[in-house]
């Protein structure tokens, strides 16, 4: 279980996260859902140790996560899919699937292997395009192949930053199912920021509503999609 | 011999140590982003202990690992020492633009040029000396004429294309030099999959001052060892860089020859006091019509 307690996380006097707390169980997908500034892609960025958080802390089952090195948290299973695709255009796609992997090269060069055939087996175009530079995909392929970035590492938990982001519906949708049925299929933890609350609470188990840095509903997916004044309030439609 | 034949292989071995100046440039460049103006100053430091060991009786050949060595320690310590600390997260506030980020590594490593000339000064009182090569500077001959090249040229010819080829497969074949790669392009990206950058940037670092290392004692046979005859080399391999386009192993090496020939020939055909504007010349030429370098690719350049 991912555990946030009291977390803390500012820019100068600016609070992006202003003493949130909310849990993501095993197994489930939770998402974190809020308008623009709200202080998502700081929730993430301070889980994975880009961002230090002022006071607060985060746990994975009994592991503090709070002060570690962002290279320390990825090796303890926890891996982030970036906000905008974040894939590094100059390498060749194989290239980028290989990095996602490298750390755990010499230890499980056998499961590396398999790991690699199996996003390869989800994502066929990306073996297609293997030998591309990855700044040659479109943007559905770029997430498709930052997603495969992360799962090559075998992440317990996977952070994804709006995935769905400046991609066309029918894509989003797609790249949504797709992480549904992984986490479905393998008992893979999710947390899953978005900004469309809709696609995001129709896969999702659980929602938080993040609000200007504060945690203003924290409810069972299903119940949160029902609830219109939420929307009304925090979301703006 | 021709004065063309004389300028070609004059040309051809002077290029040769360009390219090696080059490539290190390109190192650094390549893991850390960093243009490192302290590299000929690591040249001519190490290439003072080489000597240093000679005189002390050492063999060449043992002086020579040794100065390697040292190389790679100085390069890794310039990093750990002065690079990782200045780009911390303390001095996040220093560091929260792109142009401060860029800018303060490149100050820093004229700082560190200026601290190892003036311990050159101290160690060795800056004196001017000569550093042995280990292969005869006869000239080579065929038949009755001798080719303006020598054993020696081809030795350091052989030693660059060695260098080249062994960085290019680390770079392109394996996961380390993979990781290298990724590092400078995109750290957070990099960091995000798992991979210590810091460690892979010293280890960048390391690389480049063997190939400064490299460059100081395939040089100084030619031109002497003191605190400042390396500086124009610095300029020409950054030249060279720039050339082959900064993110290329091999466009670097290129760039180096390119500029073996264009200083050899100037000098044969003009005057040796016109080198200076032929290289800023070509420069200009080069950076107006390919940008993006000889062999480089036009993503990394613009980003
Ligand atoms: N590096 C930063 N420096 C200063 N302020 C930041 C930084 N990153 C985010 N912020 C601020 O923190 C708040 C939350 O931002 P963010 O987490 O990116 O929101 P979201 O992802 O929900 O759109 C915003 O007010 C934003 O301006
Ligand atoms: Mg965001």
């Amino acid at each position: 279980m991912l555990a946030i307690t009291n977390l803390v996380t500012q820019f100068a006097s600016i609070k992006a996260l202003d003493s949130i707390s909310f849990q993501a169980k095993p197994g489930l997908i939770t998402t974190v859902i809020g308008a623009n500034g709200a202080g998502k892609s700081t929730l993430l960025r301070t889980i994975s140790g880009l961002e230090r958080p002022s006071s607060g802390s985060i746990t994975w089952f009994d592991e503090e996560l709070t002060h570690k090195s962002v290279e320390a948290i990825v090796r303890s299973g926890i891996s982030q899919v970036p906000e905008g695709h974040a894939v590094i255009s100059q390498l060749s796609v194989a290239e980028n699937i290989e990095l996602g992997g490298l750390f755990r090269k010499r230890i499980a060069r056998g499961d590396l292997t398999i790991a690699t055939k199996e996003v390869y087996e989800l994502f066929p175009i990306l073996f297609e395009r293997r030998n591309e530079p990855a700044g040659s995909l479109s943007g559905g392929e770029r997430q498709m192949l930052a997603i495969s970035r992360a799962l090559v590492s075998r992440p317990k938990l996977l952070l994804l930053d709006e995935p769905s982001l400046g991609l066309a519906p029918l894509i989003a949708a797609q790249i949504i199912s797709i992480i549904n049925e992984l986490c479905r299929s393998t008992g893979l933890t999710v947390l899953l920021v978005e900004q469309n609350a809709n696609t995001a609470l129709a896969v999702a188990d659980h929602g938080i509503l993040l609000a200007l840095g504060k945690v203003v509903a924290d409810l069972p997916a299903k119940e949160m999609a029902a609830d219109s004044s939420l929307r009304a309030a925090y979301l703006g439609y | 011999m021709t004065p063309f034949l004389t300028a070609f292989f004059s040309g051809t071995a002077q290029g040769a140590i360009y390219a090696l100046v080059s490539l290190g440039l390109v190192l650094v460049w390549r893991s850390a982003g960093v243009v490192n103006f302290a590299q000929m100053g690591q040249a001519m430091f190490t290439t003072y202990i080489a000597s240093q060991l000679i005189q002390n009786n050492y063999s060449y050949w043992s002086a020579f690992l040794i100065a390697l060595i040292s190389g790679a320690a100085l390069g890794a310590l310039v990093d750990l020492g002065l690079m990782r600390p200045l780009t911390s997260r303390k001095n996040s506030q220093l560091l929260n633009s792109q142009s401060m980020r860029t800018t303060i590594p490149v100050i820093a490593s004229l700082g560190i040029l200026g601290v190892l000339k003036a311990l050159a000064g101290i160690f060795w009182a800056g004196e001017e000396r000569g550093f042995p090569s280990p292969v005869a500077p006869n000239a080579i001959k065929i038949g009755d004429t001798s080719l303006a090249i020598t054993g020696f040229d081809l030795f350091v010819i052989g030693t660059v294309f060695l260098t080249l080829v062994l960085t290019t497969i680390f770079f392109t074949k394996t996961g380390m030099g993979l990781a290298m790669r990724a590092s400078a392009l995109n750290p957070e990206v990099t960091r995000l999959s798992g991979i210590k950058v810091g460690s892979v940037r010293t280890l960048g670092w390391a690389i480049s001052g063997i190939a400064s290392s490299l460059a100081g004692l395939l040089v100084t046979p030619r031109t002497n060892l003191s605190p400042n005859t390396l500086d124009l080399l610095l300029i020409i391999g950054f030249t060279a860089a720039v050339v082959g386009g900064l993110s290329s192993l091999a466009g670097s090496v290129l760039g180096g020859f390119i500029l073996g020939y264009v200083i050899s020939f100037v000098n044969v055909y003009s005057a040796p006091e016109n080198v200076f504007i032929a290289i800023l010349a070509f420069l200009l030429l080069a950076l107006f019509l390919r940008p993006q370098g000889i062999l480089g690719s036009k993503e990394v350049r613009s980003v």
